[in-house]
């Protein structure tokens, strides 16, 4: 009966053990996309013009909406600039910006 | 069109008088008005609807035309045409239907060239509609520049 219950015990131990792996490798994925971004974005600071982002992560906004994002950021950015004109200040001129394009 | 851009502060007689030198399109939506690069032999007055300006950009590998500006009614597309070297510098087309208003350079300059008055106060009109434009895309610019310094020294 000991021995039935050791078993028993062995084998959940194994079972708990294969699902902390699996889930561990399972995590991996995004955890290797979030570096590549960060890494991209370091980068851009000493040598590339715009940060490459990995193709994954690039191609996940369909052209049509990043079309429609850089609209509403030219209409944001013009707005704000007509701001800035209507009454000349430092301050208006780097307002912030709520464009999906740049946060 | 009292309210136009281009004819502002002229008599409504006067105004009446430039805008017969000119030609009405209708233009559905989506409909091309002028093209990047085309030949620029007349300015137009939005006298109803949404012109789209637009430059062209690559976008994944893609060249797309991008929104950089919108005019609506009473405002002035296409001064390419009153400025050498006479080539529009954006595509232009509408963004629902609209009613323009063409006013072609030759029979501008024959009328101000008979008017000297009337084309004075256009011109300075002009010279605001340009000088808005710049200072306006160089705000913007700036903007741009400011979150590109942000980005490189975060």
């Amino acid at each position: 009966m000991e021995m039935l219950l050791m078993g028993a015990v062995l084998a959940m131990f194994g079972l708990a053990v294969s699902c902390l792996a699996f889930g561990a490798a399972t995590r991996e994925e995004p955890v290797r996309e979030l570096e590549a971004v960060k890494a991209a974005a370091v980068n851009a600071r000493f040598f590339a013009d715009i940060p490459p982002l990995p193709v994954a992560v690039h191609n996940r906004v369909p052209i049509e909406a990043l079309l429609l994002q850089i609209e509403n950021h030219v209409r944001l950015e013009h707005a704000a600039a007509e701001c800035f004109l209507e009454s000349p200040d430092p301050s208006r001129l780097h307002s912030r910006t709520i464009s999906a394009l740049v946060n | 069109m009292t309210d136009a851009d281009l004819l502002k502060g002229l008599p409504a007689a006067e105004v009446e008088q430039v805008l017969a030198l000119g030609q009405r399109m209708l233009l559905t939506s989506g409909a091309e008005l002028f093209h990047l690069g085309d030949t620029a032999d007349s300015i137009y007055l939005v006298s109803r609807g949404r012109i789209r300006l637009t430059l062209p950009m690559q976008v994944r590998n893609r060249q797309e035309d991008v929104l950089v500006e919108e005019q609506s009614s009473g405002q002035s597309v296409g001064w390419s045409a009153l400025t050498p070297p006479y080539r529009f510098t954006l595509t232009a087309s509408a963004e629902i239907e609209t009613e323009v208003i063409a006013l072609r350079r030759d029979a501008l300059n024959s009328y101000f060239a008979a008017h000297p008055d009337t084309g004075y106060a256009v011109s300075l009109n002009l010279a605001g509609i340009i000088g808005q434009r710049l200072q306006l895309f160089q705000a913007m610019w700036l903007r741009e520049i400011q979150r590109m310094v942000e980005s490189r020294c975060a």
